[in-house]
């Protein structure tokens, strides 16, 4: 191929290049300099003051810990504490590799699907020694909170909050079908019981039939008694513990115990029984998989008369409801009646620069002041037992009577499972368990696919 | 030798060059100085890496615990557990769709495009504008265009039709991806086929009209075969490629609805990125890397059968 | 004898194509007004997702949903804008998307184009092999080297930096060496051999000779660059976690996660990432397009 152009001596493209070469390297160093270091990813010198990051992801808890953090400051005014919102879908990713890059924040929510691996990651302090120092009572929280949060003699966060599952009930609609909601409903395996026959009487088709009458249409139902999700703490984790089921056989298991007898009559319960009598809204309308995204929609709408749920829904259950609401307790099963547990701690990063700070901001959230302040302002319940009685004050102001939660806290409960990747096992559990919500697969054929797949995640995480 | 006699034996090379010791070791240490920067990017960010991935695919690690060798476990293990398989079937689902309409729609452009009419020029212009578009910018374009309410839904609307729930529904997701990737290159591609067609000498175009060809008959018999070297290219650029898509997907369906759209590089993300699974998505990434492999030397092998010759 | 029709002359024409006369003015007609159909096809369908989106960025939410998207804004407003640059931080992740590719494009041109000289027009031992080790490397597909790569970033702490984002590429790439390489290698070797015997250093050839004869190929080179710096999406993606880092690709990939669909926002901001692109392109538009055939692929 021929030259286009005879060459010729030119000195600019050689000075403009060694400009733009002097350039190139100048800006590297500068941006160099602008990266980030490792440890905490919080500011300050040693004798400054110092400012902590502490993440979490609730916007609506939020409000209340800021408020709680203004009296923190108030009190240390050499740590000032920055609040970082991290969405929850990404959280436990985002922490972890914040951790591998070494900028992860100083105190972060740690949620019980995830402390198993972060405590085999390394990733906490271990607070028990500080704990001792500080003489600090741990008798004043509930004592699942605190086996929850412990591996042996060692301790990874004071116990701040806690929740149950319960069941929102639509008001208005008992009141128009002229049917009081009963405390002490009780289910069997074989599918008799109180409960499934309340389920039917509060289930109604288009015509105003109840699932009792016999001209009562199956495919006209206009509101489904009850709402219940394919989920381990919300929806069918609950019947399987009522029915003596454990989802592992003991907390940091590597390996799931799914298939035993119990797990399979809690979880057929919900997906053979209940849905054979048409009481439960269909997996297919709950939401892919059947997680029950479309429950609180449906339950705000009519659809559903008693939407099984978590109590940190109730804000949002308030903000989105039109009618009175209450709030009952589980039905009791076989094994009586069991609530699914849980509750947060606030992690200690294992490499913040302030273990000092640190300690102070842990000490005042697990504290009763800060958790008074956020009781008293209906965030959370208060993982200190005697606070309680501030929530449900709050609530009760607010036209929704929560006792229901707190007669489980006080009665039997199950913890969430703890174990590393038991988070990412539930995920697998749930996409496994979505054929027998969904009808196509028997809930023992599901179960053992989810505990294939749960062991290899346990066994390898 | 003066510059003349040098200048004498133009294209021997020996004999232009002056057989200096000590100027030709310069010349040899400038060489490896122009060498360095791109040896050193080569060797560290390519070459090193392909060798540590595989041993990496022999681990079980997280970056944070110590690292434990499992040998060659985890080659069947993201088969059985991690849905790999599926992922490569998805892909080759992607790469079936994409290619083929891509590569058309590219030579179609070029045969199109390859003329002086006014207007060739500016729409040659505007086909390459989707290339430069990010990926993810435009991934979220399209989310917009193809919501249930969108504006491809509003058009079919107009004509009676109602459309689907594109990215939500299994038949339709991975056919709006290809579509996306399709929109982005094919404007791009196009150029290599333009090259392609400009370097043809005119003189075959008049020996076969004058063999009494028609234009299809010019097409299969002149064309065709003589844009054999940038089909090559395209096609193994594009199908290198197409096996990595990533960007698109991680925006517009992340994978979903179910597994339906769940390619190799996504899984691969998500269990090396989101799981901490290195291992597995080290073992993942070889298989990948094989597979690309054989894939790209069967194109070569079977272009090279059918290879042309210079037309002198 | 009919089918011998009016050949252009070869070296001012860019059409090749075949040019046998149509035998009736009217198919001519309809031949023409078929092709400029087409164009405009192609016109509204290359055009439309950025005019649309265009339109949408500076529409009201309401608006945006109300109207249809072809329709331009009545009272197009800068509100969008004005909220993902304060409310959030849109014109730092523009900064560190342009400090980024910046630094990668210069990096990797200009050592591209040293190795690819040095390949091309220089004789040292090992040439053809270290070639062919570059060959071999074009086929390695990113993907295969994302993981290993964040690992060894990781050891050396150079994760969640600037560094990171542009490192693996600044350096030179084995693709720009070799399409440097294939036009350095046109350039005839007698001028180059004559500088050498008047004795011009290899580094005066370069840049006294070849540079200012390959700016197509340079340019060519420096746009693919800059195109797949700004455009680059995974690497950052894995490589960065802090917000401050961020880069407009990544930066709109979370946005669109954070913000359903509050599309006045989203398409925005996607706006904010495409724009620069198309800008950069209507000043060089001649040069890609040239350029391409000077690539010699059909070699």
């Amino acid at each position: 191929m021929n030259v286009q152009r005879p060459w010729r001596f030119s000195l600019r493209p050689a000075r403009t290049l060694v400009r733009v070469a002097v350039a190139v390297i100048a800006l590297t160093l500068l941006s160099g300099c602008a990266g980030w270091g490792f440890g905490g990813s919080g500011s300050g010198s040693a004798n400054g003051p110092v400012t902590l990051v502490y993440s979490l992801w609730d916007p609506h808890e939020q409000v209340g810990y800021q408020q709680s953090i203004d009296v923190f400051e108030k009190m240390h005014p050499d740590i000032k504490v920055d609040i970082e919102n991290v969405p929850y879908g990404s959280y436990q990713q985002k922490i972890t590799a914040e951790f591998i890059t070494g900028g992860a924040p100083d105190l972060f929510w740690v949620n019980t699907p995830w402390l198993g691996s972060f405590v085999k990651n390394g990733m906490l302090t271990n607070i028990a020694p500080l704990i001792k120092a500080s003489h600090i009572n741990m008798g004043q929280y509930y004592p699942q909170l605190v086996a929850l949060h412990s591996v042996g003699s060692k301790i990874y966060g004071l116990p701040k909050d806690w929740d149950t599952i319960a069941l929102y009930y639509n008001k208005a609609y008992f009141a128009k079908l002229h049917l009081a909601v009963p405390a002490n409903l009780s289910w069997n395996a074989n599918g008799t019981g109180s409960f499934v026959t309340f389920l039917k009487a509060a289930t109604t088709d288009k015509s105003g039939h109840n699932a009792l009458s016999p001209q009562f249409n199956p495919n006209q139902i206009a509101t489904y008694a009850l709402g219940v999700n394919n989920d381990p703490q919300g929806g069918w984790g609950n019947y399987v513990a009522e029915a003596g089921g454990k989802i592992i056989p003991f907390p940091y298991a590597p390996l799931a115990s799914l298939t035993t007898p119990a797990v399979n009559a809690g979880m057929s319960f919900l997906t053979d029984t209940l849905t054979n009598a048409h009481v439960i809204v269909p997996g297919a309308l709950s939401g892919p998989n059947a997680n029950g995204n479309n429950l609180e929609q449906m339950f705000a709408q009519g659809q559903v008369a008693m939407w099984e749920e978590g109590d940190w829904n109730t804000v949002s259950v308030k903000s989105s409801v039109t009618f009175p609401v209450g709030v009952t307790t589980l039905p009791i099963g076989p094994e009586g009646r069991i609530s699914v547990f849980n509750g947060l701690i606030d992690g200690i990063n294992s490499h913040t620069r302030y273990p000092k700070q640190a300690w102070e901001l842990e000490q005042w959230l697990g504290s009763a002041q800060s958790q008074a302040i956020l009781g008293a302002g209906g965030y959370v319940w208060p993982a200190i037992k005697s606070l309680d009685p501030l929530f449900l004050k709050y609530w009760a102001k607010n036209g929704i009577d929560m006792s229901a939660f707190l007669t489980e806290a006080h009665g039997k409960v199950v913890n969430f499972p703890v174990s590393p990747g038991i988070g990412d096992a539930l995920t697998e559990v749930g996409n496994d368990l979505g054929p027998a919500w969904l009808g196509t697969e028997s809930a023992s054929q599901a179960l053992k696919t989810a505990q294939t797949d749960a062991n290899y995640i346990l066994r390898t995480s | 030798m003066s510059v003349a006699a040098a200048t004498t034996v133009i294209g021997k090379r020996r004999a232009t060059r002056v057989a200096s010791n000590p100027d030709r070791r310069r010349r040899v240490r400038t060489a490896f100085l122009f060498l360095t920067p791109s040896l050193i990017g080569v060797v560290l960010f390519l070459v090193i890496p392909v060798i540590f991935v595989m041993v990496l695919s022999l681990t079980r690690w997280n970056l944070l615990t110590p690292i434990k060798w499992v040998g060659f476990s985890n080659y069947a293990n993201i088969f059985r557990f991690d849905g790999f398989g599926h992922s490569l079937l998805v892909t080759a689902y992607y790469v079936v769709l994409n290619i083929p309409f891509q590569t058309v729609l590219a030579l179609g452009l070029a045969l199109l495009l390859n003329n002086k009419r006014t207007g060739s020029a500016f729409i040659r212009i505007i086909c390459v504008l989707p290339f430069l578009a990010t990926p993810v910018a435009m991934g979220v374009v399209w989310n917009w265009f193809f919501s249930p309410t969108g504006i491809i839904n509003q058009i079919l609307a107009h004509v009676g039709i109602t459309g689907p729930a594109w990215l939500s529904d299994q038949a339709t997701a991975m056919p709006v991806i290809a579509f996306a990737s399709i929109w982005q290159y094919a404007g791009y591609n196009m150029l290599f086929f333009l090259a392609g067609l400009q370097a043809i000498p005119l003189s075959l175009y008049e020996a076969a009209s004058i063999d009494g060809g028609t234009k299809i008959q010019q097409f299969r018999r002149v064309t065709l075969p003589l844009l054999r070297p940038a089909l090559l290219f395209v096609l193994v650029t594009t199908v290198i490629g197409s096996f990595q898509v990533f960007d698109t997907v991680y925006v517009m369906t992340a994978g979903g609805p179910g597994n339906a759209t769940k390619v190799a590089n996504l899984n691969i993300y998500n269990t090396a990125f989101a799981g901490f699974r290195i291992g597995e998505a080290s073992a993942m990434s070889v298989v990948l890397f094989l597979i690309i492999l054989v894939i790209t030397v069967a194109q070569f092998r079977y272009f090279n059968k059918r290879t042309t010759y210079e037309i002198g | 004898m009919a089918s011998i029709a009016s050949v252009k002359p070869a070296s001012a024409s860019v059409s090749r194509a075949s040019t046998t006369t149509s035998p009736s003015s009217l198919g001519k007609g309809i031949r023409l007004a078929v092709f400029y159909l087409l164009l405009l096809v192609i016109l509204l369908v290359f055009i439309t997702p950025y005019l649309f989106s265009a339109f949408a960025a500076f529409k009201t939410l309401p608006d945006i949903l109300a109207q249809s998207p072809a329709r331009p804004p009545m009272h197009p407003t800068l509100e969008n804008f004005k909220t993902i640059f304060t409310q959030y931080d849109f014109g730092r992740y523009l900064l560190n998307t342009l400090l980024v590719t910046i630094i990668l494009t210069t990096g990797q041109v200009l050592f591209s184009m040293l190795g690819a000289f040095a390949f091309a027009r220089m004789d040292f031992p090992g040439r053809e092999g270290l070639f062919w080790m570059y060959l071999a490397t074009l086929m390695v597909p990113n993907v295969v080297t994302l993981v290993p790569l964040y690992v060894m970033f990781a050891h050396s702490g150079l994760l969640n930096t600037y560094w990171a984002i542009f490192l693996p590429y600044v350096l030179g790439v084995p693709a720009s060496v070799f399409l440097m390489r294939q036009y350095f290698m046109t350039i005839p070797k007698e001028v180059m051999e004559a500088a050498r015997l008047d004795g011009c250093s290899e580094s005066r050839i370069l840049w006294r000779i070849v540079v200012p004869i390959s700016r197509p190929i340079i340019i060519t080179a420096t746009l693919l660059a800059v195109v797949f710096g700004w455009n680059n999406f995974l690497w950052p993606l894995i490589v960065t976690n802090s917000n401050s880092l961020q880069v407009l690709s990544v930066a709109t990939a979370n946005f669109n996660s954070n913000f359903g669909v509050q599309w006045n926002l989203i398409l925005a901001a996607s706006l904010v990432a495409l724009i620069p692109m198309v800008i950069l392109f209507a000043i060089f538009q001649k040069h890609i397009v040239r350029s391409i055939s000077l690539t010699g692929i059909n070699r």
